[in-house]
């Protein structure tokens, strides 16, 4: 017994009718399960050309591979199907609980296509599917749709059910929702809840209690034990989160240093994501002011944003599934300036930056209120709070006038109006409503378009390629581009990725100048970084596993010991490498153009800045991304791989394996 | 004689995975703790219903659950 279910849920929400079927072995080898599955069946299924909003789309859940098998770090959930914010490959994740459940209801994934005449949700405990009115929930949050949704179906059922539902911007279609889980926690990026929301689909609920299957269950358990063990001692003394902006000062200036993963682990166990806000403020790593700022614009905010002020109001730390680590927390923010909540999940990195640094907010509550009401209402932070700020230079620059913003001041760092204009966002209410449907879309509609932030469509995370020119590769070449988690150079220098990859280059010490050089080197890199994110993505697996490193989150050595393989880690990257160029040839199915995505302007260093540690800095992305694309076997002008790449792949024989 | 989850917290991760075993959600990440310096929530039984299966021994990677013979108290 491997730990893959065999089976996926197909149903259709336009007739009713579901159906279970097999999926063969050779699928599950070649691309795992996760995104891997998804990439399979939806470049399949999808015709070319389909409405993403249309009954033709399809909304594919997957658990990853490893999802239940007794590894740590491996209860991500993936979400993927045709982006409506950018044509293309669309895909997001997220954790709680949700992975394991679906493989307890005996599947690895659900696909969902056809669009319901009424709002439904979709319920299934492993024995029987039904598609169920949703009449009650529809208009909720998400978080009041979870808990009226427990509130009449834990009596009911053996075991507590999980949800994954859309709240109020996912039913209104806007274009930068996610779906939700665990009281707030969001699969948020490519516009999927907006999928969701077309379909009239309000939640999954999933109550099964199918066991999970892993080849040698003692093998991938004393993994486990060994990594737990480890983290179980990882401690870091209270308060040095003060000394992470001047950290990051440092940062800024010095030299790429390859890191330990077991910092990492440190850092987040000790902070979570949000540990980085100061760090990301001085260093230059986090965008400030629209993109267009430095540090000097935000004196001190890096102790506004310093993560001993969160920790502070931490209830309880929050762990995904099969998670030892915990970097989510629960916060009291009751009582609150601009809080109207009682609690609320830590905000993460990105949401902080977002409505920090990037609109010059220096409200570390009214983040607190944001992170909850985005939250629950299923919409994506990063993608908000860049369309946010667009809103404000926009109208600092006289592009937007007080009418056209429904009479609101949209100055930087007025705490008031950007609290206002999220309300709006949500509620599609005037102003907000252009705003609901991502930067590109508003910039179209209202001018400004050199101020809008967006790569192909979507709005970039948090990090700066500049700072990062890795980053900046990634943000361009992924098919669902703009997403910063495919790969970095500080993340590539912590996980040692050479020691299981024979042609991954080792992570050394080097100037940052070297990194924005379209060597075959840094090619290595980038293409290293996107396989083995791609594996992760497969198997279920969180990033910050990664982080830790390869030596300290063994995913080579789990994967063998769950499915009973003995595979070396050439062949897995190259399972990774399979995935992404799967990813790659849905778009171009889908009409998806790589080659006419680029960077922003401003944050390809056109002009570049003239102050702070990104001083001077212009990136050679375009000739990096070609790069890129010839190292993966893709042509280097147009994106597209090339017939021999996907031969060499097996692609052709992998799509014509079809699930029974 | 029935059997029940004993718990060692001291090798306790807070992973969840004994919980989200259990067939009945008899038991949760509810018990509130402290991990070194860290609060954390550590599995307990949440409701009646335990059926002494064992999954959540079972699953535990770290184990730190055992399954212990307990009587039902005659009152």
């Amino acid at each position: 017994m491997t730990s893959f279910a065999g089976k996926i849920l197909c149903i259709d929400l336009t007739t009713g009718v579901s159906e279970t079927r097999s999926v063969p072995e050779a699928v599950y080898e070649a691309v795992l399960a996760g995104k891997g599955l998804a990439a399979w069946y939806l470049y399949a299924h999808i015709p070319a050309g389909a409405d993403p909003l249309g009954p033709e789309n399809i909304l594919c859940f997957a658990a990853g591979a490893l999802c239940g098998s007794g590894s740590f770090l491996t209860g991500r959930w993936t979400v993927a199907c045709k982006s409506p914010l950018t044509g293309g490959w669309g895909d997001a994740n997220c954790g709680g609980l949700f992975a394991p459940a679906i493989k307890q209801c005996g599947y690895d994934a659900i696909f969902v296509s056809g669009v319901s005449e009424k709002p439904v949700y979709l319920f299934c405990d492993g024995r029987k599917v039904e598609v169920r009115d949703a009449a009650p929930y529809w208009g909720l949050d998400a978080t009041e749709a979870e808990n009226a949704l427990h509130r009449d179906l834990d009596p009911v059922c053996r075991k507590k059910p999980c949800v994954a539902c859309i709240g109020q911007a996912g039913e209104k279609l806007s274009l930068i929702s996610g779906i939700c889980n665990e009281g707030g926690r969001i699969a948020a990026r490519s516009g999927v809840g907006a999928v969701m929301g077309s379909k009239r689909l309000k939640a999954v609920v999933l109550a099964g209690t199918k066991p999970m299957g892993c080849a040698d269950p003692e093998a991938v358990k004393a993994l486990s034990r060994e990594l737990g063990r480890k983290l179980l001692k990882m401690t870091m003394p209270s308060g040095l989160g003060v000394f992470l902006g001047v950290g990051g000062r440092m940062m800024g200036h010095l030299p790429y240093l390859p890191l330990d993963g077991s910092l990492t682990s440190l850092m987040f166990k000790e902070w979570g994501t949000q540990g980085n806000t100061s760090l990301a403020i001085t260093s230059g790593d986090g965008p400030i002011k629209n993109w267009g700022g430095t540090p000097r614009d935000v004196r001190l905010m890096d102790m506004v944003y310093n993560p001993e002020h969160i920790n502070r109001i931490e209830m309880a730390k929050y762990h995904c599934y099969s998670c030892p680590l915990g970097c989510g927390g629960k916060l009291n923010i009751r009582g609150r300036q601009h809080v109207t909540f009682d609690d609320t999940h830590k905000p993460e990195y990105e949401t902080i930056q977002a409505f920090g640094a990037l609109v010059l907010n220096k409200s570390r509550d009214s983040i607190y209120e944001i992170n909850e009401l985005l939250n629950r209402a299923g919409m994506d932070t990063i993608s908000a709070g860049n369309t946010v700020a667009w809103a404000v230079e926009c109208y600092e620059k006289g592009i937007l006038t007080r009418e056209q913003t429904d009479g609101l001041e949209l100055t930087w760092g007025n705490t008031e109006a950007i609290l206002t204009l999220v309300h709006k966002m949500i509620d599609r209410e005037g102003f907000g409503d252009a705003l609901a449907d991502g930067v590109k879309q508003a910039s179209e509609k209202f001018g400004g378009t050199e101020y809008a932030m967006h790569v192909g469509g979507q709005e970039p995370g948090m990090h700066d390629a500049r700072n990062d020119p890795q980053l900046g590769v990634h943000y361009v070449a992924e098919p669902a581009p703009g997403k910063h988690t495919v790969g970095m150079g500080i993340q590539y220098g912590a996980m040692s990725l050479c020691d299981i990859c024979s042609w991954a280059p080792p992570a050394k010490l080097h100037s940052k100048k070297d990194d924005i050089e379209d060597t075959e080197t840094m090619a290595l890199v980038s293409k290293a970084n996107a396989c083995y994110t791609m594996l992760t993505d497969g198997a279920g697996g969180c990033y910050y596993g990664q982080m830790m490193g390869v030596h300290m989150w063994k995913l080579v050595d789990y994967l063998n010991a769950a499915e009973g393989w003995s595979y070396d880690g050439d062949h897995y990257m190259e399972v990774g490498e399979r995935i992404q160029t799967l990813r790659q040839l849905f778009n171009v199915k889908q009409g998806y153009d790589p080659a006419a995505v680029a960077l922003p302007r401003r944050m390809a260093g056109d002009p570049p800045l003239s102050d702070g540690p990104l001083k001077g800095i212009t990136l050679r992305n375009r000739e990096q991304v070609s790069a890129h694309w010839k190292a993966f076997g893709w042509d280097e002008r147009t994106g597209v791989p090339l017939p021999e790449t996907v031969a060499r792949l097996g692609i052709p024989e992998l799509l014509s394996l079809e699930g029974s | 004689m029935k059997k029940r989850p004993k718990f060692d917290y001291l090798y306790c991760v807070s992973c969840g995975i004994c919980a989200q075993a259990c067939p009945v959600s008899a038991l949760g990440m509810a018990k509130e703790g402290k991990a070194g310096k860290y609060r954390n929530l550590f599995p307990e039984p949440v409701k009646e219903g335990c059926i002494g299966c064992g999954l959540c021994a079972k699953a535990c990677p770290m184990g730190a659950i055992e399954m212990e013979d307990y009587e039902d108290d005659p009152r």
